[in-house]
């Protein structure tokens, strides 16, 4: 139970429970020694009363004087320990051994016949036997005393004779209880309070240390630090050190995890960068293209008319494209048209003509296209620039736009090397990650996803690959993906 | 005894003039046939005489009723209150002083006493062979002579009890007694009753099995040559206790009624007795 308590009230509380013991272990040894001091005291006091009642008595014996032999053991016997309890007598005894008188005439009959006899079990030596003081000690651990009473020529007239009974020699722990009990209270009021007062004053160091480590991450490393206890106790001292330690290492952890969030924010921008950079580089090569056709065949009206629909329209594609970039702007962005597919397929000639790669298309619309044009520009041109750097050279490519009431979907299939869907996601992850190059096909899953579409790699599809893009043929996309 | 002479002379002592007595002491001495080791109360009693007398008294107890007789007759006491059975043995040497009267009357009675409660063993005289009696004194006449007397009537000798011994005073009898000391004990009627209303144990843990006939209570006593205007005077004030509160006070802590002057036939029945006991010391 005490292990459950707290460090600050353990502590005081041992040092209590530890005052409290050693009073109470001091108790019972003290009450032990007192115990058997007090069986040789009462020994002591038998044999001063034997020898002032031999005193004493001898001119009342050789007197014959039985009433002053009786007041003298009455006084004297009074001091015998365990009179007052009547259980320790004396009497006076005859030259032959009977009770001349006795302090207890009840039980030491007046002329009564002891030594020589047996008397409730007890064999008495005789009266010629008792030469000096003899101690009986009897198995229950009560003793009687004999000694002779002698004439100055050493005639014996008598005998002394002390009993006492063996409750007199038994400890009484009652009484001593008492006392004890008064002594383990004066202490308890003493000392407790003093071991309180120590317990607190120990355990404050090592509260302060505490405080300190539950503050560590939330305060100023600095405030801690002065906060910690200075102490000359070496356990305590290793403790603070440790944690003076361990509040300078999180601040060098703390000031590297700034830097490098730092860093990924700055890899992040450059991310971002390039990725826009890539989406307004992808039409920028047609528009420079559109720009020569325009003046070189800008006298006819209607390529003038063509050329400057397509810049208008690749132009308004990039607008879109850095518009989606700025949280603040927001473009209104047409439905595609079966224009916008041509514009791509001029957009990509330059890569094309460049690659040696033979193009065909295939459209096949039969209903309304209502999907956003610049994204969808932004998903074809990635698609087919792609497909003509993947086809090799010389190779073919086939662009296929196919959009009925449900869906609109944009493949490109090219007989260069295959890409597998497991392919396609590590290059799509990659892209997103840290390789700035390509980001055209993380784009199109990015806005695939943005639309509720989907981007894969078409599994039954022979040789080569073909990457089939496809979004719900609506105008609400942004809340359907979003629910 | 002739009843209105006995009155006529004690009127005469009552009317006698106060002792000349300013510079003299009067000394008396006490044995145990009164409780006599209340130092309070003699000392109120000497004060009370001294005022009466005009002379000094003073009062010297002694356990034994020989040596209260020795300082008599060594002339170191004027006076003694002694026991009846002495006065009789001791008779041409002692003059009678007073006489108390205890009931009314200048007798009382000799008890013998054993211990209240426990196993009776003893129920007379009789039963008291094999026993341990306690006597008073040797010169008592409830302590010593009466049970002399008792024990050759009863046919039983004092080889006869286990042991005897003298507890040098009536009270100490009482005390023996009753802490089984002694299995019995011979004590005066009235110290015993005196001591019963006191309360005190001797008396309250023991009992009368035997009562005496009537003896002549303990008298006070002079040496025969004491000067006897010195002598009158005493007897003029103990005789005159009841005529006034202070001496009527002192009667009752002695529960006594008061002093006569008395007459030595008071003590025939003791003389009897004693001639009857051998070794008595009165010749039969």
């Amino acid at each position: 139970m005490l292990s459950r308590l707290p460090y600050r009230v353990q502590i005081p509380l041992g040092l209590s429970l530890a005052v409290v013991l050693a009073a109470l272990l001091v108790t019972a040894v003290a009450a032990q020694i007192f115990a058997r001091t007090a069986r040789a005291d009462t020994l002591a006091t038998v044999d001063r009363a034997a020898q002032l009642l031999s005193a004493q008595s001898l001119p009342l014996l050789a007197a014959d004087d039985t009433w002053r032999v009786f007041a003298l053991l009455r006084n004297t016997a009074a001091f015998l320990p365990g009179a007052a309890t009547g259980q320790a007598r004396a009497a006076v005894l005859d030259s032959e051994g009977r009770v001349f008188a006795s302090s207890a005439p009840q039980l030491l009959r007046t002329a009564q016949a002891l030594l020589g006899q047996s008397v409730s079990g007890q064999v008495w030596p005789s009266a010629t036997a008792v030469t000096t003081r003899m101690r009986i000690d009897r198995p229950d651990g009560a003793i009687a005393l004999l000694e002779p009473i002698r004439s100055e020529d050493g005639q014996a007239l008598g005998f002394t004779y002390i009993e006492v009974d063996a409750p007199v020699f038994a400890a009484d722990w009652a009484a001593l209880t008492q006392p004890a009990l008064i002594g383990v209270g004066l202490a308890a009021f003493l000392l407790l309070p003093a071991g309180w007062w120590i317990g607190r004053r120990m355990t404050a160091p090592v509260l302060s240390v505490a405080h300190v480590i539950e503050g560590i991450g939330r305060l100023d490393p600095a405030e801690l630090r002065r906060k910690l206890p200075h102490t000359k106790d070496p356990e305590l001292g290793r403790i603070s050190a440790a944690v003076d330690q361990l509040i300078s290492e999180l601040q060098v952890r703390q000031q590297a995890e700034r830097r490098a969030l730092s860093a990924e924010r700055m890899a992040a921008v450059g991310r971002i960068t390039a990725a826009v950079a890539h989406e307004i580089n992808n039409p920028l090569a047609g528009l420079l293209t559109a720009t020569q056709t325009l003046s070189v065949h800008g006298a006819s009206e209607e390529t003038r008319k063509r050329t400057l629909d397509l810049l208008k329209r690749g132009l308004n594609q990039i607008r879109t494209t850095v518009a989606a970039l700025l949280p603040q702007a927001r473009v209104e962005d047409r439905a595609l048209e079966i224009d916008d597919f041509t514009d791509v397929l001029t957009l990509a000639h330059p890569d094309v003509a460049q690659r040696n790669v033979q193009l065909t298309t295939q459209v096949e619309v039969e209903s309304a296209m209502r999907v956003p044009s610049a994204v969808l520009r932004q998903v074809m041109l990635n698609m087919l620039l792609n497909g003509v750097s993947a086809a090799g050279e010389p190779g073919t490519v086939h662009a296929e736009l196919h959009a009925d009431a449900d869906r609109l979907r944009f493949s490109v299939a090219h007989a260069g090397k295959a890409l597998t869907q497991d392919a396609l996601e590590a290059k799509v992850a990659a892209e997103s990650g840290d390789d700035p190059r390509g980001f055209g096909l993380w784009v199109c899953r990015e806005i695939a996803t943005q639309y509720g579409g989907g981007f894969d790699v078409d599994s039954r599809h022979g040789q080569g690959t073909r990457l089939v893009f496809w979004m719900p043929n609506r105008e609400t996309h942004e809340e359907l993906a979003a629910d | 005894m002739d009843r209105r002479r006995l009155l006529k002379g004690t009127a005469a002592l009552v009317a006698a003039p106060r002792l000349a007595l300013a510079n003299e002491r009067l000394r008396i001495g006490l044995t145990a046939v009164i409780l006599a080791d209340q130092a309070a109360f003699l000392a109120r009693w000497a004060d009370y005489l001294s005022q009466r007398l005009g002379a000094q008294v003073s009062f010297t107890s002694r356990d034994q009723y020989q040596a209260v007789h020795e300082l008599l007759s060594n002339g170191q006491i004027d006076a003694a209150w002694t026991c009846g059975y002495p006065f009789v043995r001791f008779q041409s040497q002692l003059q009678l002083l007073a006489v108390p009267l205890y009931k009314g009357q200048p007798l009382y009675q000799a008890y013998l006493i054993r211990p209240m409660g426990g196993e009776v063993t003893v129920r007379g005289w009789s039963d008291m062979a094999g026993k341990v009696f306690a006597y008073s004194d040797p010169l008592s006449n409830s302590g010593w002579l009466v049970p002399q007397g008792e024990f050759a009537a009863a046919g039983i000798a004092q080889k006869d009890l286990k042991k005897s011994f003298f507890a040098h005073g009536h009270r100490n009898v009482a005390d023996a007694v009753a802490s089984r000391l002694a299995d019995a004990g011979s004590i005066d009627g009235y110290v015993w009753e005196t001591m019963r209303i006191h309360g005190m144990p001797g008396a309250t843990q023991t009992e009368v099995i035997w009562r005496s006939r009537l003896h002549g209570f303990p008298p006070l006593v002079a040496a025969a040559g004491t000067e006897p205007t010195k002598l009158e005077a005493l007897r003029r004030s103990l005789i005159g206790m009841p005529k006034d509160d202070a001496g009527r006070a002192l009667l009752k802590s002695l529960n006594l009624d008061g002093f006569i002057a008395g007459q030595p036939s008071i003590f025939d029945s003791i003389r009897q007795l004693a001639r009857s006991v051998s070794g008595s010391g009165v010749a039969a």
